[in-house]
């Protein structure tokens, strides 16, 4: 049982770090195409298993995407409801996640590829410039 | 504690940590925050719970430390802001002046060593080096006329010695120069 949980903590820091990689990528995906405000940018991440961030750690980063100008924040007033802030991708926005998805992309297929790969036979070592078929994921 | 009080306790404490941030900034953040929070408190109470500003500001964690995460950049540094290439003409129109003066300043004494120390060649009399007024003064250079009680310390000694400090000069100028220009 120990052992257990100290493989589920294990993972747990696996996730972390694997999310603090990719949260950029995470969030120029999730606004493609659509404006979202905090909130429900928030929620949308916290439905997927591995995207569970705080808002102590999406707002910051929100804030340093503006200023990298990936994405432009605009305030809106809905009839009743308080204001709030929409954010949505800018063309560097939009041209940075085709960027990251393919380097994603890529790194998705070479890991699959390794772990399709086990020993003993000797690997088949790739030319890194050459694109492989199998490119989609 | 009213949750409105936990609230503005809590915005009161990020506005402080936000102090290095332009004022209409740090106002945006703590605009956005608190309109998230109370956004989020309704969803709470849409979704049949209990609404508790206290959960949604541990999401937040400790003032201090969500302020940080908005400062680093000024901390660390930050991306170019616009207008930085008018800047850099600024700096490379300075670069310029800087290497162009260091050039004229150290082979200036570089050759005026030389020139000097060929010069006693000539005139063997008025130039050299000097130690006067019982040692509170050192003489060197051309001079027409000696001071009273002075002693001449190097005699021809002085033309080597002038040529190579001149020389010494002239080639740490060039390797200053050459520093300057690679990364300035």
């Amino acid at each position: 049982m120990a052992k257990q949980a100290q493989f589920k903590e294990k993972s747990d820091k696996w996730d972390v770090q694997l999310r603090k990689g990719t949260l950029e990528l995470v969030i120029l995906a999730a606004l493609k195409d659509r404006k979202l405000y905090g909130l429900e940018l928030l929620k949308l991440l916290q439905s997927f298993e591995t995207m569970k961030i705080t808002e102590g750690t999406l707002y910051p980063l929100m804030d340093r995407l503006k200023r990298e100008d990936l994405v432009s924040a605009v305030w809106h007033n809905e009839g009743e409801t308080r204001p709030r802030k929409y954010y949505q991708l800018t063309i560097q926005g939009e041209k940075k996640l085709v960027v990251l998805t393919s380097r994603w992309r890529q790194s998705v297929n070479d890991i699959a590829y390794l772990i399709q790969h086990p020993g003993p036979q000797a690997i088949q070592l790739k030319e890194t410039n050459k694109p492989r078929g199998d490119s989609n994921v | 504690m009213s949750d409105h009080d936990l609230i503005h306790n809590y915005s009161k404490s990020l506005t402080k940590y936000l102090a290095r941030l332009e004022k209409t900034d740090a106002e945006e953040v703590i605009r956005e925050i608190e309109s998230h929070i109370y956004d989020a408190m309704e969803l709470q109470e849409q979704e049949g719970s209990q609404s508790s500003a206290q959960s949604i500001l541990d999401g937040f964690g400790e003032p201090r430390d969500l302020a940080n995460r908005y400062v680093e950049h000024i901390l660390k540094g930050t991306p170019p802001p616009k207008g930085f290439r008018a800047i850099q003409s600024v700096k490379k129109g300075m670069t310029k002046s800087l290497y162009y003066s260091m050039g004229l300043f150290g082979f200036g004494i570089g050759f005026g060593l030389i020139i000097v120390g060929l010069a006693k060649l000539f005139m063997p009399d008025m130039v050299g080096l000097w130690y006067a007024a019982e040692g509170n003064s050192v003489i060197f250079g051309i001079y027409d006329s000696a001071y009273q009680n002075s002693e001449e310390l190097l005699g021809y000694w002085f033309i080597p010695i002038a040529i190579t400090l001149g020389l010494g000069v002239a080639r740490l100028t060039k390797r200053v120069l050459g520093v300057l220009k690679t990364n300035l």
